[in-house]
C-alpha cells in the first residue's frame, strides 16, 4: 500500500519540531548558520538537513500573510532521480519511499541536476562524499512507525497515512473550509503525483513550490531509452553494412569489368 | 637548431608545464574531494568538467565521421588524414574519461557502472558512459596500428588489420548511441533546461551535431596539423568533407527553427534577455556562418576559409555545450557559480597534455604520411 503524508500549510505555527525530530531520528549533525534575515534556519536544504521550514511572507492583498511550508523530498511516485541514477542507487520501496544505497553512488551528481525539487545534497566538504535526502524515515515504516517529523508535530500540520486516503481527507477539507484553502492539493497530480501532499491558504507557486504538470518527467526519457536506444544501434548497423556491401560490391564489379576487359584486349 | 625546431621545443615546454600545474591541480582535488577544490555547490552541482566532456566528446566525434567515409564509404584517399584525425579522436576521448572522472564525487567506485546488476538501462548517465568506456576500447584498437607499425610487431597488426571494418562499425554505431544519448540526459529536464534548449528533439540534435562539429574536427586538425609539419595535402579532399557540412549544417538548421516554430518559442528568441542573446550566438556563429561560408567556392577551397569554417563550427558547438549542461540549467534564486582556479587549471591542462600528446605522436609514430622530399632524400 502507497503511504503518504499530508501537510496542511494552514495548521503549521513554524515551531520547527519536525526539522528537529529529523536530525535526531537520523543522527545528523547541527549546522553552523548565519543570521540571514528570517526565522528560516538554516537557509536551505542540505546534505545535513533533510527537511526545512521554510518562511515566506506573502502578500495576497488583504495583508501580510506569514506562511510556514516544510520541505523535503516529495517521494515522486516517478521518481526523476531513481530513472537517472546509471548504478541503479536510488529505489522506490513497495510504500513509496525512494531511498539511496549508498554502495552503489559513483557521485556524478545527475540526480542532483535532475530533480525538478532539488532535493538531493552531496557532502561537499568530505573528499568522498556521498548523496543524501529524506528517506521517509524508511525504517520507521517498515517498522509500523509513522515518520519522525509527523510524530513530533504538535498541531498536525503532517499526517502520515495511506496516500489515497489523505488525498480524499484533503480533497474534504477544501470541500469543508473552501474560504480556508486554494483550490488544489499540491502533489496529487503534480508529475504523476508525488507521496507528499500539500494543502495551502495561498497559491504554491507564491511559496517557491515550482509549477509542474501531471506529466512524469520520466516518461519520454525511459520511453527513448527503451525504445529509441536499441532502433538507432540496429538502424545505423543496418545502414552501414548495407552500404558497405554495396560499395564492396561496387568495388569487385568494377575490378571484374576491368578483368574482363583486360581479358578481351588480350584474347583479340 | 633551426627556427622552427627551436620553436617546437619551446611549445613542447610551455605544455609540459600546463600539464605539470594542472596535474598538481588534480591532486589537491583527489586529496581534499570537490567542496574545498571547485565552486560546485548544491546549487550548482554541474560546473566547467561537465561543459568539458559535452564539448569533447562531439569533437572527438571526428575519429568515428573520418572511419566512417575510410572504410564504410570506401574513400581510400581519406586514408592520409584518417590517421591524425583518429590519433586526435582518441587523446580527445582519453581526456575526456581523464576529466569525467576528476567530476565524479566518488571516482574510486568509478567501477559499479560495469557491475551488470548495478546497471540501471533506463538511465541515459549509464548508457553513455558504458557506450564512452567501450569506444574508447575501440579507439585504442584503430589507434594501435600506428605503435605497432612503429614497434614492428606483425602479429597483432595483422589480426587487427583482418577486423578492421568490424572494429570501425562497431565505433559507428557506439558513437551514433552516445552521441545522441549525450542530448537524451537532458530529456529528463522540462522544467529544468530552458525552452529554448530543451526539446524532445535533443538526441537528435545531439548526434547532428556530433556530426557537422566531427568533420569540422576533422578538416581543422587536418589543414593545422599537415601544415605544421609541412606536408602536402590535397585541399580537394577537405572541401568535399565542407560541402558535407554545409548540407549537414542546413538541415540542422531548418530542424531547429521548425522545433521553435512547432512548439511556438520563436518569440523567446527575443524575450530572454542574455539566454536569448546566447542562443542567438550559438546559431550565428556555430551554424550560419560556416553554413554561408562553406557554401561559396572560396570558403570551401581555400586553407583558410576551410580553418576560419571549421573553427566557427566548434566554437558554436562550445556554446551550444555551455548553454545546455551551465547557462540554460537553472538554478535557485540568487546562487552563483564561477569555475575555481583549479577546475580551470585542470581543464586547461587536459588540452593541453592533448595537444602535447598529439604533437608528440606525430613526431615519433607513422600518423602523418612520409613527406615526399624525405622519401627522396632516402632513397637516393
Amino acid at each position: 500500500m502507497r503511504k503518504g503524508m499530508l501537510v496542511d500549510l494552514t495548521r503549521c505555527i513554524g515551531c520547527r519540531a519536525c526539522q528537529v525530530a529529523c536530525k535526531q531520528w537520523n543522527d545528523l549533525p547541527a549546522e553552523e548558520t548565519q543570521n540571514w534575515g528570517s526565522y528560516q534556519n538554516p537557509a536551505a536544504l542540505s546534505a545535513d538537513t533533510w527537511t526545512l521550514v521554510e518562511f515566506t511572507e506573502v502578500d495576497e492583498g488583504d495583508g501580510l500573510q506569514w506562511v510556514f511550508a516544510k520541505r523535503q523530498c516529495m517521494h515522486c511516485l516517478h521518481p526523476a532521480c531513481a530513472s537517472a541514477c546509471p548504478v541503479g542507487a536510488f529505489h522506490q520501496t513497495e510504500q513509496g519511499a525512494v531511498v539511496y544505497d549508498p554502495a552503489r553512488c559513483i557521485g556524478c551528481r545527475y540526480c542532483m541536476v535532475v530533480c525538478p525539487f532539488g532535493v538531493p545534497k552531496l557532502e561537499w566538504e568530505e573528499p568522498l562524499p556521498f548523496v543524501r535526502k529524506c528517506r521517509f524515515c524508511v525504517d520507521r515504516l517498515e517498522a509500523g512507525l509513522e515518520p519522525a517529523c509527523a510524530k513530533a508535530c504538535p498541531t498536525d500540520a503532517i499526517v502520515f497515512g495511506n496516500r489515497d486516503d489523505l488525498i480524499a481527507e484533503a480533497e474534504e477539507r477544501i470541500r469543508n473550509q473552501p474560504g480556508r484553502y486554494v483550490d488544489h492539493v499540491y502533489g496529487k497530480d503534480e508529475l504523476g503525483g508525488t507521496s507528499w501532499l500539500y494543502l495551502s491558504a495561498v497559491p504554491f507557486d507564491k511559496l517557491g513550490f515550482p509549477t509542474l504538470g501531471p506529466e512524469p518527467v520520466t516518461t519520454l526519457s525511459e520511453v527513448v531509452a527503451t525504445y529509441g536506444t536499441p532502433s538507432i544501434a540496429v538502424t545505423v548497423a543496418a545502414v552501414l553494412g548495407g552500404l558497405y556491401y554495396w560499395f564492396s560490391r561496387r568495388e569487385k564489379n568494377m575490378h571484374a569489368e576491368q578483368d574482363a576487359e583486360q581479358e578481351e584486349r588480350e584474347a583479340s | 637548431m633551426s627556427k622552427t625546431r627551436k620553436l617546437q621545443a619551446a611549445i613542447v615546454v610551455i605544455l609540459g608545464i600546463v600539464t605539470l600545474v594542472g596535474g598538481i591541480a588534480a591532486i589537491a582535488r583527489f586529496v581534499q574531494g570537490l567542496g574545498p577544490t571547485t565552486n560546485l555547490s548544491d546549487a550548482y552541482p554541474w560546473g566547467l568538467w561537465i561543459v568539458y566532456d559535452v564539448f569533447f566528446i562531439p569533437f572527438s566525434a571526428g575519429a568515428f565521421m573520418i572511419s566512417a567515409v575510410t572504410h564504410i564509404y570506401d574513400r581510400h584517399e581519406y586514408y592520409p588524414i584518417a590517421r591524425p584525425v583518429i590519433v586526435a579522436g582518441f587523446l580527445g576521448y582519453v581526456f575526456v574519461v581523464v576529466v569525467l572522472l576528476m567530476d565524479l564525487a566518488r571516482w574510486h567506485r568509478f567501477y559499479n557502472i560495469l557491475i551488470p546488476w548495478y546497471w540501471n538501462l533506463h538511465s541515459f548517465m549509464f548508457e553513455v558512459s558504458m557506450c564512452i568506456t567501450v569506444y574508447t576500447v575501440i579507439l585504442v584498437l584503430e589507434v594501435a596500428p600506428a605503435i605497432l607499425e612503429r614497434l614492428n610487431w606483425q602479429k597483432p597488426l595483422r589480426l587487427i588489420r583482418f577486423a578492421t571494418v568490424v572494429i570501425a562499425g562497431a565505433g559507428i554505431v557506439l558513437s551514433s548511441l552516445h552521441q545522441s544519448s549525450l542530448g537524451s540526459l537532458f530529456l529528463l529536464m522540462p522544467y529544468k533546461l530552458h525552452p529554448l534548449w530543451w526539446t524532445p528533439l535533443l538526441p537528435l540534435f545531439f548526434f547532428a551535431a556530433a556530426a557537422f562539429s566531427g568533420l569540422s574536427m576533422a578538416i581543422f586538425v587536418a589543414v593545422v596539423s599537415f601544415k605544421a609539419f609541412g606536408r602536402d595535402l590535397k585541399l580537394g579532399l577537405l572541401s568535399d568533407l565542407a560541402k558535407i557540412v554545409a548540407i549537414m549544417l542546413g538541415i540542422y538548421l531548418a530542424i531547429k527553427i521548425g522545433d521553435l516554430l512547432t512548439a511556438g518559442e520563436m518569440g523567446l528568441l527575443f524575450t530572454e534577455g542574455w539566454l536569448s542573446v546566447l542562443f542567438l550566438a550559438e546559431i550565428v556563429i556555430g551554424a550560419v556562418v560556416p553554413f554561408v561560408l562553406f557554401l561559396t567556392r572560396k570558403g570551401r577551397e581555400t586553407s583558410s576559409g576551410l580553418v576560419w569554417g571549421s573553427a566557427c563550427v566548434l566554437v558554436g558547438l562550445a556554446l551550444n555545450r555551455t548553454n545546455v549542461a551551465l547557462l540554460a540549467l537553472n538554478a535557485p534564486p540568487g546562487a552563483t557559480y564561477f569555475p575555481h582556479w583549479i577546475e580551470i587549471a585542470v581543464s586547461i591542462a587536459a588540452v593541453a597534455a592533448g595537444v602535447l600528446l598529439f604533437f608528440l605522436a606525430t613526431r615519433f609514430l607513422p600518423v602523418l604520411p612520409e613527406p615526399a622530399v624525405a622519401r627522396d632524400e632516402a632513397t637516393t
